[in-house]
């Protein structure tokens, strides 16, 4: 309840700091208090990542949003290693690349455990000018190049995530093996450990520096579109501006047609009993390789798993973000839905040629209602060009987010059965309460132990260590975040800040009117058309997918693609945060589930089994009628 | 029963001879135009214009009505208004030539059989070969007579659309001030046509009058029949609505105390309250807001230009056109270009990226 007011060291001081002003200004990043049992959260994360008297100034009078589409729980120290990528990764190509006129970088702060952002902005018109130039030549080469670049990018990232894959770790052994010695190698297993993890490391960040290297000029293109469209259409919707661009076989849809592969292929071998009469997972795939064409079956369920399943049901930043391949019921979930369509006559094959057919009438009728033939030359232009950004715009989250990193928290817990072999840890999830660079040391230690046959200092040093940062992690997840902090901004201008996280002058408004529903409502954007009614269903964890019932509304931080296997029982989804480019956005307009994202509140103003109504036309969220005793 | 070779009194807008014709004037003229093209127009008839014309000359006034429209041009209005008076008064006493009589009974007669109710409820309106010349829409200036009942009370209301011709209103109409079409000898067809007891009615663009945006269907409707929204003696409903994808883009409930309808206690069409329950309820279902958007689009497409349109929906919810007009405002507009600049599609995102919107309007949705 009390928290501490005085300064301790490097913690500044939240005396005299500015509180919120409802319509004026969101509370200084200083003003925000810890928690009571949270004492001491600073010493999780690194020291350029906390805010500090030294820059108080600065950092002050700023605009911070909390990235809950990311990061919607407290970061764990190892998961740092996402956002400080692109604290880096994504910044540097606004600034150091090809200068985005007007933009600069996006600044991290992590705040009692939550991560804020703020993004910079460019105002000297001489500057903006100058970067203009530069930026021009550069971009320029890109978009001219396009097909080219994005053939060599998949290359590049398939390569990446090939010695990603080849990276391993096991515990030391007891005795050097003799082939090192006959070999002369003249370095040990110690020496490998080092260099694997260190490997892995850069592994991380060089995929992390192809995640952007195309991703903001895609997004760019696609917004000059949107704009024209906003200009000739006023009031047009996004769902309908992104029907006209968006492509029908990307990759995030492969893992479900996958699915429906393999459900095809149950009927055609008769496994259908099989299927359906087991939930497990395991408990159906041990049936199925008893029958007698089961084996058939299996290989081509081999087959697709991998790359397909690595499939995340998070954003993929998280190690809390399991994968298909990890928890195989969400795929079985979806799989026992097909088989049994199949067995029920439907066809349960996505109308691909409908939806292309579509995309090209709605795309020739708006060209019908231009005024000039300009305006039509233009408009044939951007939406060629951004139909050509899209493969990449669409297809990155699937090599990075899903594919890559994936495997890499995979890679990372290996790395944990390492600690808990020589008795580090209790648990290898553990291991992600250390910061990378801490584990850099951890290893350290564990090689001095296992060269010296002194007992490590590790073994005693952090158990407890874990168990504090657990204690404080809890308490702050306890606490959830205000969505903003600081002076709002005059104008947004940052690309990425409206498209991803659908952050604009309206939501930020909206922000500092309201601390929650107001009255019965909530607002959104609108990111997939339909009405329906249900009971909400908080989602706060993957875990919590199997508890969704027939008919519910999802009300979630984020949805996840890989979430679609239960889709087809929910009626509607809501979430906090997300634009209309949001990883998700697409998926649910492909499967036609009424969404409205970007409400702000909704995990923390709607409860589970309140009747609410969802709008996916006008991106209004009612609750209709309070939990029923 | 058929004059084949002389020109009929009565035209009915389902006679594939009635498409095209100009003895049914602008209005009905469309509706036989809807009729033909399959859309759902209430049934009906026209007194043709040539009936009009042997009404005036078999009572010895036609070569008065031009008079009477040549001394209006240079009168001031309060010998408009003399001129008026005494020309209407001699058109409501002249005498009904009889067989033009039978031609308007048998009709009337005749839409009684086909729905089935005697002293049937109709509109009486005036349908005038000038309506829908550029710049003379003549809109509003003519009469409609709605909830007409029985045979009597046709053959009144025909002859005040006729006597509605020489209004102080209409011979003053001038909006381009172009005499020619204030002067011309220009007949009358007045549409007899089944009432449609409408639970909802109103108008709708199928552009946006306000931007021009080709794109959108703009609906304007409320409780009751459409009188309101086109006298603009109700705050209607607004609805816009995406042309290409049916989505509502915006939807405006405004709140209706009172409503047009038939008043039983003055036997005749009056404001009467509306049910406390609709009165801030939208007075269109998502579905019918779609069936009317769909309608306006295809009655664009069948007349390949911009239209306006009154329509209704009945108790049942059957969706009707009562009228089709074109736009007038923005298809006589010279269409203004919205990029900036010509340039590549790479050159606009690039001048984007540099802070230059791509469309002059700055790209802001209005």
């Amino acid at each position: 309840m009390t928290s501490s007011h005085t300064s301790t060291n490097g913690v500044p001081s939240s005396e005299g700091a500015a509180q919120a002003v409802p319509g004026q200004r969101f509370a200084s990043p200083f003003a925000v208090q810890t928690p009571a049992g949270a004492e001491g959260w600073q010493s999780m994360y690194p020291y350029y990542a906390l805010l500090s008297e030294e820059r108080r100034e600065l950092e002050d009078g700023k605009f911070w949003f909390f990235d809950g589409m990311h990061n919607p729980e407290p970061l764990y120290p190892f998961d740092t290693i996402m956002t400080e990528n692109w604290w880096v990764a994504a910044s540097q190509m606004s600034t150091r690349v090809w200068p985005v006129p007007p933009a600069g970088g996006i600044d991290h702060r992590i705040i009692n455990g939550y991560l804020y952002i703020s993004p910079n902005a460019v105002t000297d018109p001489a500057e903006v000018a100058r970067r203009a130039e530069d930026f021009a030549v550069r971009a320029g080469h890109y978009y001219e190049n396009w097909d080219e670049i994005y053939e060599q990018w998949v290359a590049k990232a398939t390569d990446c995530i090939e010695r990603l894959t080849a990276i391993t770790f096991a515990p030391l052994p007891e005795m050097e093996p003799l082939d090192s010695v006959l070999e002369h190698r003249g370095v040990y297993s110690s020496y490998q450990l080092l260099t694997s993890y260190g490997a892995l490391i850069e592994n991380l960040f060089e995929m992390g520096s192809y995640h952007f290297e195309m991703l903001n000029l895609g997004y760019g293109a696609y917004l000059t579109f949107r704009e024209f469209c906003q200009a000739a259409f006023p009031g047009i919707s996004d769902q309908t501006i992104a029907s006209m661009v968006s492509g029908i076989d990307i990759l995030l849809f492969r893992p479900d047609d996958e699915v429906r592969s393999l459900a095809k292929l149950a009927v055609e071998l008769e496994l259908t009993d099989l299927v359906l009469g087991n939930e497990d997972p395991a408990a159906a795939l041990k049936a199925i390789g008893a029958h007698p064409d089961g084996a058939r079956w299996l290989a081509a369920f081999e087959e697709a798993k991998d790359p397909w399943f690595w499939f995340s049901t998070g954003a993929g930043y998280t190690h809390s973000d399991r994968a298909w391949i990890d928890d195989l019921r969400l795929p079985f979930t979806a799989l026992r839905g097909y088989v049994q369509g199949l067995l029920d006559g439907e066809d349960i094959r996505r109308p691909l040629d409908e939806i292309l057919a579509e995309r090209v009438r709605v795309t020739a009728e708006y060209r019908t209602y231009l005024p000039t033939e300009a305006d039509r030359e233009s408009f044939d232009g951007l939406v060629e060009l951004a139909r050509q950004v899209f493969p990449f715009v669409e297809n990155h989250n699937f090599y990075v987010e899903h594919w890559h990193h994936s495997l890499f928290w995979s890679k990372v817990r290996e790395l944990g059965d390492v600690f808990v072999a020589h008795g580090f840890l209790d648990d290898r999830e553990d291991m992600f309460y250390l910061h990378r660079n801490e584990i850099y040391s951890a290893l350290y230690d564990l090689n001095i132990g296992w060269a010296t046959g002194t007992e490590a200092r590790g073994v005693t040093y952090w158990r407890p260590e874990v168990e504090r940062r657990r204690r404080i992690r809890d308490v702050l997840k306890a606490n959830p975040p205000v969505p903003a902090l600081g002076a709002p901004p005059e104008f947004i201008t940052e690309p990425l800040t409206v498209m991803l996280w659908g952050i604009t002058q309206e939501s930020v408004q909206e922000w500092l009117g309201v601390d929650g529903l107001d009255g019965n409502e909530l607002r959104g954007v609108a990111a997939s058309a339909g009405k329906a009614t249900g009971r909400g269903r908080g989602i706060i964890d993957p875990e919590q997918l199997h508890e969704v019932e027939d008919g519910d509304i999802l009300v979630c931080r984020i949805t996840a693609p890989s979430w679609a296997p239960v889709f087809s029982r929910l009626s509607a989804a809501v979430s906090d945060v997300g634009g209309i480019m949001a990883h998700t956005a697409i998926v649910c307009r492909e499967y036609g589930l009424p969404a409205v994202v970007g409400t702000g509140f909704a995990t923390t103003s709607i409860r589970t089994g309140q009747l609410i109504e969802v709008d996916g036309n006008t991106g209004v969220v009612r609750v209709l009628e309070d939990v029923s005793a | 029963m058929t004059e084949p070779t002389t020109s009929p009194f009565v035209l009915w807008i389902d006679d594939p001879a009635a498409v095209g014709s100009r003895l049914l004037g602008g209005k009905f003229g469309s509706l036989a135009e809807m009729t033909a093209g399959g859309f759902a127009v209430p049934g009906g008839f026209g007194i043709t214009t040539t009936a009009y014309r042997y009404f005036l000359e078999y009572a010895g006034l036609a070569d008065r009505a031009r008079e009477v429209r040549a001394q209006a041009v240079g009168a001031d209005l309060a010998q408009v208004q003399a001129i008026s008076a005494e020309f209407t008064a001699a058109i409501q006493a002249a005498p009904l030539p009889a067989d033009l009589e039978t031609a308007i009974l048998t009709a009337y007669a005749e839409l009684e059989r086909r729905t089935g109710r005697s002293r049937l409820p109709v509109a009486v309106r005036s349908s005038g070969e000038s309506e829908d010349l550029a710049g003379a829409s003549f809109a509003g200036q003519y009469d409609t007579f709605l909830w007409v009942r029985g045979a009597d009370e046709v053959l009144r209301y025909v002859r005040s659309c006729w006597a509605g011709m020489f209004g102080a209103a209409v011979l003053t109409y001038r909006p381009d001030s172009d005499l020619t079409a204030a002067t011309a000898d220009h007949g009358i067809c007045v549409g007899i046509q089944q009432m449609v007891e409408a639970r909802a009615a109103g108008v709708m663009f199928t552009l946006d009058p306000v931007t021009g945006d080709r794109s959108k269907v703009v609906i304007e409707g409320c409780w009751g029949l459409g009188e309101g929204v086109v006298s603009g003696g109700v705050t209607p409903s607004r609805y816009v609505v995406d042309k290409v994808t049916f989505e509502v883009l915006k939807r405006d409930v405004a709140h209706q105390e009172a409503m047009y309808s038939f008043d039983p206690a003055i036997a005749a069409v009056g404001l009467v309250p509306v049910a406390t329950d609709r009165c801030d309820a939208p007075c269109l279902a998502d579905d019918q807001i779609h069936a009317l958007a769909e309608l306006a689009k295809r009655i664009e497409r069948h007349r390949g230009a911009p239209q306006d349109i009154e329509w209704a929906v009945s108790e049942a919810g059957d969706v009707h056109v009562l009228q089709v007009r074109p736009e007038t405002v923005w298809s006589h507009r010279q269409a203004e270009q919205l990029v900036t600049e010509r340039k590549s599609a790479v050159g606009h995102v690039l001048a984007r990226f540099a802070g230059v919107g791509v469309a002059s309007n700055g790209g802001r949705p209005s």
